[in-house]
This record gives structure tokens, C-alpha cells and sequence, in this order.
């Protein structure tokens, strides 16, 4: 990890999340399409300052086939015949407002993905006496997805090797589906059950508070990121409906 | 939450996400990304398969960006469905599991209309939007072909999705099956 993308990793895990949900409510706040507009812009500048180009490029790439789509729906007018096609400035402003709306909640969330660092988040919620039991469930997952994604492709080698032919039409491949999905979900109740013989024996069933190993330091500076952008999301609520 | 319930729900979570591989290997025009969450609440009830929903959206979201995470609303919705179907009994059989994979992709598809629209201006999914597209160049208002294609996705898919489902219930041993008291209402056994 570079120095600069420590920046987004040394912050408190809680503040990133607070970054991407003031980014999703602004989005939808500031005034269209100017607003939307400059917000994407001051995402993704913020994500390249703090070394994430890796994350704006990629949601760029999310967003792609999106932005291609809403100017297709909501610019271009008309029926099948090329010459009856005609092309609306609103809808364009319209394809382009929502377009970059998309693109900073993007932005932002995928920042947020980058710096996520699952240890760090558990700690920070067993400090605050929240809810361990969220935040293991969000974590584990995260642990589990790769998992299950590689052993679907050893099913799915598996199956074919014994024959299974997964090529004839849109039928055959909608059948082919329940021998690939039923070792999924026997494996997936099988892990479930060691999983949870393993819980057990670490006291998560315990109603006492846990002590985390390591938990993220508390900087004045993310205090004040959080703050400010909640401030911001306010002020925006109460400009519009003044306004 | 129990140690059981804490166990199951992230496995859950994983084959929904796992299901996507299957699916775009296969090559089908569809998500089947609730699979997991309308076995969890076969399995151990609503509230079990909810969450399965929200988390798979939150994390789903981490992936991809939280642009997707207003179709959590979806995910709670099939996952109460399901919940309400295993009452029921209805993946005892094909039938039962296809006509209620039709009600909840009726619903579904109904709900996912409304939030395409209202947030995401009627632009979501490549496939749906394509259909979106081309049901405007036929005469139909954008609010009108955003319905009609939600409708059709989410018809087929949730129909799908409920078929798998009861099929691998059906498959699952006995004693895997004592382990999980919904799971004996769902199949009506």
C-alpha cells in the first residue's frame, strides 16, 4: 500500500462509511444537474489526492454501461427508424445528472472497499459496544465469498467432467443448475454447522461486552470529517427546502 | 442471534454471490442472486433470510459500489415472501414452488419498478434496461417500460429462483433437515 492510499486506510473505519453515505445523500440534495455534476468531480479528485486512481478508474468502469444506457433512455427519442431519432437537451441534462450521481456514491463506496480492512472494523465496533453480531456477519462474508466462488468452479469442473453438459440451449442450462447448486448448499450447511459448533466454543453466545485486541485509534480529525459531512448533509436538506 | 443462525447467514450471503459465478458461466440472461436468501428462510425463517438480504446488498455494495444498495428493499421483500411460503408449505413441489415463485416475482418485480424509477431513473441492470429501451421505441412512456420490464425480469427470475430453491430443499437429507424446523413446514413433512 502506498503511503497516500494509507490515508483512506488509516482513517477510522467508521468515517468511510460516513464519507459514502454523505456522498449518496448529497447526491440526491445539491441541485441538478451542476450539483451531482461538481459532487462526482470533488470525489473522485479527493480519491486520487488520497492515492485511490485504482478505485475512481474502477468505478468509472462500473458506471460505463450505465452512463451509455441513461443517455440512450432518457436523450435520445424516437422510434426503431434512425431518421425519426432526435436528441433532448433536458434528457441529456437529466442522463448527466443521475449519471454523475451514480458516479460519486461509486466512487466513494469503492474507496471505502479499498481501505476496508475487516479486523479494524470488528475492533472499532466492539469498542462502541455495538452489535458484534453485525459486523461479524458482514466480515465472515467477505471471508466466505471467495470461498464459495472457487469451490462453485470445482463444482462446476467436477459436474462436467461427469458428463454434465451445460451448453444445449437455455432449458439445458436451467437444468443443469440443480447439480451444480445442490453441493453448494450441502457444503454450505455443512460449513454452517462447524461454524457454528466453532462459535459456540468461543463464547459468542456470551451477553458480556468484548474487549477488542487493537481497536482503531479516536484522531480528532476523523471526529471532525464525520461532523462536517453530516453538517453538510443538513445544510443541504434545509437550503433546498428553504430555497 | 443464535451461534447456528450466525453460522448459516454468511454461507447464505456467500451463495448468493456464488450463484452469480454459476450463472454467468452458464451464460443465462438472469441473476438467480436471491437463491440464498429464499433457502435461508425456507430453512430458518424470515428474519434468517432478511438479513441474508441486507447483507448481501451491503456487501454486494462493497464490491461494486453502494449504488445497488436501494434493491436491499427487494431482498427484504423476497426474503418475507419465502418466509411466508415455507409456512405454507410451498416447496413441497413443483407446482407449489412455480406458483409461488410467480407471486413473489409479481411483487418483486413490482417493488423493483418503483425504486428503478424513483433512484435510478429507470437505468439498472444492462439486460432490463435494453428491454427498457426497446419498450420505449415501441410507444410506451419510460415510466411504463420501466414497469413492463421490471415485471418480466423478476417474473422469470423469482420463478426460477423458487424452483432451485424447493428442487435442492427436496434433495437435502433427512438429518440435514431435523436440524432446521422450518425447513419440515416448507416441504410439508
Amino acid at each position: 500500500m502506498t503511503p497516500r492510499a494509507g490515508l483512506a486506510a488509516r482513517a477510522h473505519p467508521f468515517t468511510l462509511f460516513v464519507v459514502v453515505a454523505g456522498a449518496a445523500a448529497l447526491a440526491f440534495i445539491v441541485p441538478a444537474p451542476a450539483g451531482p455534476l461538481a459532487l462526482y468531480a470533488l470525489t473522485a479528485v479527493l480519491a486520487l489526492i488520497t492515492g485511490n486512481a485504482g478505485a475512481v478508474a474502477r468505478a468509472a468502469l462500473v458506471c460505463l454501461p450505465l452512463w451509455v444506457l441513461l443517455a440512450l433512455l432518457h436523450g435520445v427519442g424516437g422510434s426503431f427508424d434512425p431518421r425519426s431519432l432526435t436528441v433532448s437537451r433536458e434528457g441529456l441534462a437529466a442522463a448527466a445528472a443521475q449519471g454523475a450521481r451514480l458516479g460519486a456514491v461509486a466512487t466513494a463506496s469503492l474507496v471505502l472497499f479499498a481501505a476496508f480492512d475487516p479486523s479494524r472494523f470488528l475492533d472499532a465496533v466492539a469498542e462502541r459496544g455495538w452489535s458484534f453480531h453485525a459486523a461479524y456477519l458482514v466480515v465472515a462474508t467477505l471471508q466466505a465469498a471467495p470461498r464459495f466462488r472457487r469451490r462453485a468452479a470445482a463444482i462446476l469442473e467436477a459436474q462436467r467432467a461427469r458428463g454434465l453438459r451445460t451448453g444445449r440451449g437455455v432449458a439445458g442450462r436451467v437444468r443443469a443448475l440443480v447439480p451444480l447448486t445442490a453441493p453448494l448448499v450441502l457444503g454450505m450447511l455443512t460449513e454452517a454447522d462447524d461454524r457454528a459448533m466453532a462459535l459456540e466454543m468461543r463464547g459468542l453466545g456470551a451477553r458480556v461486552a468484548r474487549t477488542p485486541l487493537a481497536p482503531p485509534p479516536r484522531r480528532a480529525g476523523d471526529r471532525i470529517a464525520r461532523w462536517a459531512i453530516g453538517a453538510l448533509v443538513v445544510a443541504g436538506i434545509a437550503w433546498r427546502l428553504l430555497a | 442471534m443464535s451461534p447456528r443462525l450466525l453460522a448459516l447467514i454468511p454461507s447464505a450471503v456467500a451463495l448468493n454471490l456464488a450463484i452469480g459465478f454459476v450463472v454467468n458461466q452458464l451464460g443465462l440472461p438472469l441473476y438467480l442472486d436471491t437463491v440464498g436468501t429464499v433457502i435461508a428462510s425456507a430453512l430458518a425463517g424470515p428474519v434468517a433470510g432478511a438479513i441474508t438480504g441486507i447483507v448481501s446488498q451491503t456487501v454486494r455494495s462493497l464490491y461494486e459500489g453502494f449504488i445497488w444498495f436501494p434493491f436491499a428493499a427487494v431482498q427484504v421483500l423476497i426474503a418475507l415472501l419465502a418466509g411466508f411460503a415455507a409456512l405454507r408449505g410451498g416447496f413441497r413441489s413443483v407446482p407449489r414452488s412455480l406458483a409461488w415463485g410467480l407471486v413473489v416475482g409479481a411483487l418483486a418485480g413490482a417493488l423493483s419498478a418503483v425504486i428503478s424509477w424513483f433512484v435510478f431513473k429507470g437505468v439498472t441492470a444492462t439486460g432490463v434496461t435494453a428491454v427498457t429501451i426497446l419498450l420505449t421505441r415501441l410507444g410506451l412512456t419510460t415510466p411504463q417500460a420501466v414497469t413492463v420490464s421490471s415485471l418480466g425480469t423478476d417474473l422469470l427470475d423469482k420463478t426460477i429462483v423458487f424452483l432451485l430453491a424447493g428442487a435442492v430443499l427436496r434433495a437435502l437429507p433427512e438429518r440435514v433437515l431435523g436440524r432446521y424446523p422450518w425447513a419440515r413446514r416448507a416441504l410439508a413433512r
